[in-house]
Order: C-alpha cells, then sequence, then structure tokens
C-alpha cells in the first residue's frame, strides 16, 4: 500500500481519492443524507487504515465541532429568550421603493449574519420577510433570493458567519496551533459585502420573480386537492351529480380513487359514489375545501366511518419540504409520515403549478409546497417533530420577552467582545457563553441537546478528518506540485487557479466540503513556494463562500429555494456575476492584507 | 367467476361464486341483466360462493338496486362471509341494501 502506484499517489493516497470522488458523487446523484455520506466514507478510510482510530475521531473534538456544538446551545438561549424574535420584528420598516426594501434587508441581516451564522439568520427571517413582502406588494422571491446573498456575504466577516470559516480556522489551527480571530476575515468580508449589497441592488432585474406558491394556494384555480367519502355520507349510493359533487364552485371532479385503488378517470355525472372513495379535484382550494363543511367529506390518511368522527377544529397548514427532507423521493402512502403527525395531505404544488394525479400519491422534491390538514392544538410540537422533514410557513413559536432577553443577548456580546480581544480562545469563549446561556436559565437545561444539529456536527467532524487524510497520505502534497508544475512558481497564479478551483467545487457540493479538501492541498502550495501561507487559507476562506449560482452551493439558499418557489437555474443569473467579481476582489483584498 | 340465475318462492335468486374483481365485473354486468325485468319480484344476491367483491363488483350490485327500487321490488344480499361483511361496511353499502 505504501509504494507508488499511479502518478506518484501510493494505494492510500488513492483510496483517499476515490473516497473524495465516491462523496461528490453521492452527494449529487443519490438522496442519501449527507451526514450518511460522510460517515460512509470516513469508515472506509477507518477500514482500509488510510487513518488511524486517533485521526478518526480527533475530527470530533476538533474546534469547528466544538464551536458549533456551543453555538447551537447560545442560538437556542437567543431563540428561547425571544432575542431572535425581538430583532426579526424590528429591523425591517416599510421602505418606499423595492430598491429601498433592498437595503433594509441585506444591511441588517448581513450583519446579524456575521454574529449569528447566515444559515441562522436566513432561518429566522425567512417567514417574516414573506410577510414583509406581503405588505409591500413584492413577490417573496425578490426578497428571498437577496436575504440569502446578504446572510452569506455577512457570514463572510467572522468565523461564525459561515460554518465553512470555522473549518478553515480549524485546519489552520491543527497546522499552526495559531488560533485565529474571530473578526480575522472582517475587512475582506466587509468589502465583499458592500461591493455585493450594492451589485444586488444595481442587477435588480436579475432578480427572478416566481409567484409564491404559498399564495398560489390561496387563489390559484389550478391545484389538486384530495377528499374522503365517510362511510356514513348521505351521497353514498348516488351519483356524484345527484350528490352535488360533480360541479363543483371553484373547480372539477379529476377522478375518483375507490376504496381498492381502483382509479375511475374521467367522471361521468352518473357514476356512483361509495364510502370510501377519494374525490380528487382541480380547482381553487379555498371553494373546494368548503366541500368538507357542506358535504361531509373528509381530508383525512386513513378510512372515515363516520361524518362525527372528523374533527371540524382541525385547521390548514401550509409547509415546504425541505432540502434532505427524509419525505423526498416517496408519497404520503409509501411512508407513515401523516400518521406519525397526526396530519392529512390535501394538496401539494410544485413550483406554482399543479401537479398531475392524487396528492397523496406524488413523489415528493424538495420545495414541494404542501397543504396539510393538522390537528387543533400543538403546532410548535408538531413543528418540532417534523422540522427534519417540513418547514411550516405559519410557525407559531412566539417566545416571551423579559429579563433573559437582555441577560441572553449580553452574554452573546460578551463572546464577541472576549473572543476579538483575544482573552480566550473562540472554542473556550463559545462554551463559556453556551454554558451561562444554561446557567442564566436562557434555554432549558434539560432539552440542550435537541439544540444541537448532530448531523452538521458528524458531517463538520468527518471533514475534518477527510483533511487529515489528504495531508497524511500524500494527496496533498502531491497534487500541490502538480498544480506548481502545471501554473509554475508564481504564487499568484497558483492562488487563482486553486481559489477558482474551489469555489466551483463549493457551488455544486458545500463550502464546507471544499474548504476540507482544497485545505491541506493550498496550506502545502504555500509551503513549497516558500510563502506566508495565510493569503493563500485567507483567500480559500472566502472563495469556497461566494457559492451564490446554485442552490445547493449554500445552506442558506437551500433554506430559501422552497418558500421562493424557485427553479435550479435563477441563483444562476445574478449569482454568475457575484461569484466571478467576489472571487476577483477576495484574492485582490487577501493579497493586499497578507502579502506572501 | 360464474353466476347463477335462478328464480326461488317467486324472488330472482343471482348466485355468485369465486371472485368478483374488476376484470370478470364486464362479463357478469351482462349476465345480471336478467335482473332489469324484475316487476312483481324480489332479487337475492347469494353471496354465499362468493370470496371477493371490488369496487366495480360493488357497482354492479348498486345498479340493480337502482333498477329495481322504482319498480317496487326489494333487493336481499344473503350469505356474505366476514371479508365481504367488512366491505360492504366500510362502502357504506350495509344501510343501502338489506341483508338476508
Amino acid at each position: 500500500m505504501g509504494e507508488e502506484l499511479f502518478l506518484g499517489f501510493n494505494g492510500y493516497a488513492l483510496i483517499t481519492i476515490a473516497t473524495m470522488l465516491g462523496i461528490f458523487v453521492l452527494m449529487q446523484r443519490s438522496r442519501l443524507p449527507a451526514e450518511v455520506v460522510f460517515l460512509g466514507a470516513l469508515t472506509v478510510l477507518l477500514v482500509t487504515g488510510v487513518v488511524s482510530e486517533e485521526d478518526g475521531m480527533s475530527g470530533f473534538g476538533s474546534e469547528p465541532v466544538v464551536v458549533h456544538a456551543a453555538f447551537f446551545v447560545i442560538i437556542g438561549g437567543l431563540m428561547q429568550t425571544g432575542v431572535l424574535y425581538w430583532l426579526t420584528k424590528n429591523v425591517l420598516g416599510l421602505p418606499t421603493s423595492y430598491s429601498w426594501a433592498l437595503l433594509r434587508l441585506m444591511i441588517p441581516t448581513s450583519i446579524m449574519a456575521a454574529m449569528l451564522n447566515s444559515v441562522n439568520v436566513v432561518a429566522l427571517f425567512i417567514e417574516a420577510v414573506k410577510i414583509w413582502a406581503r405588505k409591500l406588494n413584492i413577490a417573496p422571491s425578490k426578497l428571498l433570493l437577496p436575504l440569502s446573498y446578504a446572510a452569506t456575504l455577512g457570514g463572510m466577516c467572522t468565523l461564525l458567519g459561515n460554518s465553512s470559516n470555522l473549518v478553515v480556522a480549524g485546519l489552520y489551527l491543527s497546522q499552526t496551533g495559531k488560533s485565529m480571530n474571530l473578526f480575522e476575515p472582517l475587512v475582506p468580508g466587509l468589502v465583499m459585502t458592500v461591493i455585493g449589497v450594492i451589485m444586488v441592488i444595481l442587477l435588480q432585474h436579475h432578480i427572478p420573480l416566481r409567484e409564491s406558491t404559498e399564495q398560489s394556494f390561496e387563489s390559484t384555480s389550478d391545484y389538486t386537492v384530495e377528499l374522503l367519502v365517510p362511510t356514513d355520507n348521505p351521497a353514498v349510493g348516488e351519483t356524484v351529480a345527484d350528490a352535488g359533487l360533480y360541479h363543483v364552485k371553484g373547480g372539477s371532479l379529476l377522478e375518483i380513487v375507490r376504496f381498492d385503488r381502483e382509479i375511475i378517470m374521467p367522471v361521468t355525472k352518473d357514476e356512483w359514489i361509495l364510502g370510501g372513495d377519494r374525490l380528487v379535484y382541480a380547482g381553487q382550494i379555498n371553494e373546494i375545501l368548503e366541500l368538507k363543511r357542506t358535504h361531509g367529506l373528509a381530508a383525512a390518511d386513513h378510512h372515515v366511518w363516520s361524518i362525527n368522527d372528523i374533527d371540524t377544529k382541525r385547521k390548514m397548514r401550509t409547509a415546504y419540504v425541505k432540502f434532505g427532507s427524509d419525505l423526498i423521493g416517496h408519497s404520503m402512502t409509501q411512508c407513515d409520515f401523516e400518521q406519525a403527525n397526526n396530519v392529512a395531505l390535501v394538496a401539494v404544488a410544485r413550483q406554482g403549478h399543479r401537479i398531475e394525479g392524487q396528492p397523496r400519491e406524488i413523489r415528493l422534491q424538495a420545495g414541494d409546497m404542501l397543504l396539510l390538514e393538522c390537528p387543533p392544538k400543538g403546532d410548535s410540537q408538531l413543528e418540532m417533530n417534523s422540522h427534519r422533514s417540513l418547514t411550516f410557513f405559519d410557525s407559531h413559536f412566539v417566545p416571551q420577552l423579559g429579563k433573559k432577553t437582555i441577560t441572553s443577548a449580553l452574554i452573546l456580546l460578551m463572546m464577541f467582545f472576549v473572543s476579538s480581544l483575544h482573552l480566550l480562545p473562540l472554542m473556550a469563549a463559545t462554551m463559556l457563553a453556551a454554558g451561562l446561556m444554561m446557567l442564566f436559565g436562557c434555554c432549558r437545561v434539560t432539552g440542550v441537546t435537541k439544540l444541537i444539529e448532530w448531523e452538521l456536527l458528524l458531517i463538520l467532524g468527518s471533514t475534518v478528518v477527510f483533511s487529515v487524510a489528504i495531508s497524511k497520505t500524500g494527496v496533498a502534497d502531491i497534487t500541490a506540485r502538480q498544480v506548481l508544475n502545471l501554473c509554475g512558481s508564481n504564487p499568484y497564479l497558483v492562488m487563482v487557479v486553486m481559489c477558482l478551483l474551489a469555489s466551483l467545487v463549493s457551488e455544486f457540493v458545500s463550502d464546507v466540503g471544499a474548504s476540507a479538501v482544497f485545505f491541506p492541498i493550498m496550506y502545502h502550495q504555500a509551503l513549497l513556494l516558500d510563502c506566508n501561507p495565510m493569503p493563500f487559507v485567507m483567500s480559500l476562506m472566502l472563495s469556497v463562500t461566494v457559492s451564490f449560482a446554485s442552490p445547493i452551493g449554500s445552506s442558506t439558499h437551500m433554506l430559501i429555494y422552497g418558500p421562493g418557489a424557485f427553479r435550479f437555474t435563477d441563483f444562476a443569473r445574478l449569482g454568475l456575476w457575484l461569484h466571478l467579481v467576489l472571487l476577483a476582489v477576495a484574492l485582490i483584498m487577501v493579497n493586499i492584507l497578507y502579502p506572501l | 367467476m360464474s353466476t347463477t340465475f335462478k328464480e326461488e318462492n317467486n324472488d330472482y335468486v343471482m348466485y355468485f361464486e369465486g371472485r368478483l374483481d374488476t376484470a370478470a365485473a364486464s362479463q357478469v354486468e351482462k349476465e345480471v341483466q336478467v335482473l332489469n325485468d324484475c316487476f312483481g319480484h324480489d332479487i337475492i344476491l347469494d353471496c354465499t360462493e362468493l370470496a371477493y367483491i371490488s369496487s366495480s363488483g360493488l357497482r354492479i350490485f348498486l345498479a340493480i338496486l337502482k333498477n329495481a327500487k322504482p319498480k317496487g321490488s326489494h333487493v336481499y344480499i344473503r350469505g356474505i362471509n366476514d371479508s365481504l361483511r367488512q366491505v360492504f361496511a366500510m362502502t357504506g353499502f350495509t344501510n343501502l341494501f338489506e341483508f338476508k
């Protein structure tokens, strides 16, 4: 295994390369959750002896993982004490023009993203921005895309702003033993944020206008709704026309699905109705849902025996399917989601259009908008139980404002103060802040583990190990030398080529993955060229976050994809320009600030 | 799937045997047309040997009922097993038909 086999790489190096390629392919082509892919790859490296047990476990105790874990607790505290709620309610005003609206949105969200991480800020603001868009009479897509871009831009300013920043800082710490300042990327990040915001305002005509799927549910005449005939419905034994279920206000009867799954389509007006039939209508949703009240029909995942069994207090809620949701690729009839959460799927919309067929048989995709009939109570519980699969629009989480709101805000400020003045290393500062949040009762100690996104920690821990494998097996060294052979010994050219490649990879995989793969290679190149590694490290940190051109390039883009009813290519229209210009700015700024 | 028509005690009796699924429904639909002219006769649908009934089969039963009612004839269902009884109950047919 230790002998050179191909292009100077030994067996371990080739396994490492194959594993990395495997990750990229699986992330692109399969529906496997990212953490499963990364842990699977880590298993391959451990079993084949590429990394030792010690190396394999070291990633999970590394700085990015620990800081993220502590940060989840801090965010949980800020959320539970209402700091974040207060911020989302108060930063957006009532601007008089679209350009002003963009400024009012992008400036505060980019500042908040720098302090609270871009993903947290976008997740918090989606609902507020959608309501704001309605107030301003602007399509949500015209504000959600700038929201995501602003958060990513602001996230470039601090190590906490984007997850990849922490990964790069953590890898730098492990290589050099030097801890980066929390505000290390502030100057280039700030310049890039200002330029990025100006570009979004100047090129605003490239921001796509997409009809909100949520509004579509309320007003369109082109959606599919499924309603069940309970056993004791008076219409049983009647024809659809006699029962008044054929010509209905605002819609038409498309098909009848019998209890034995036989489908009657097209439906003639003298077709009999049997108990247990599922009537599938196309039309205006509100009008069709009136049939529940007027004709005793039900939205249900299971058979309903009596009209009296229908809980008339159940309510309709809209949610969209998240990226990475376990519902993707499945229909409701194929999984137990409805039973597990006591909800019934009534309608599905995809990018503002009706999907042919019975809603509960539709294989769901990321971004699909679902209309669900939900229990009358327990909204927060439902949101918590299904938060990995769906995001509800009408989130019912409204915290109480009080003394703890101020306490948790002060703890956050203390963390920034202590960390930026280097009074404590970043890891210690975040852990201290998380501990104080619990000590002062800003977040419940009993449920603290639920605040942590374990999947992200697993991914981060694995990426750190891959970085170790790339260094240890010689992949970094050999690739670094080969790129140098191709590009010559001009460090600027090498940096440009590598950053261009890293930013391209991050558009299609993720900023975290790209930074873990490229860090050891670029660090080696700096050493081989006898240069200061800092410009290489900082340019990598910034270039993996300029992935504005595809929805999968950044977690924030994935969050807004569904709510904005975006299409995959929508991000490229403005994102491509941002990517190229900001990459150039990043390289120039870094080389001014950190001489070679 | 087979059907047998008999006249017993002035009642029209149709015996069903086997599985009345979607594939068999069109043939059975033709065979039960003999029940259309039922003035002065009640109808008995004997399901003692009927193993399964699909929604298409239920539609045939419903069509017989809808044809017989205006003519003053009663339609009775006789000898259904437990699984058929479940299907009749679920589809609301127990409220529409009389059972013997």
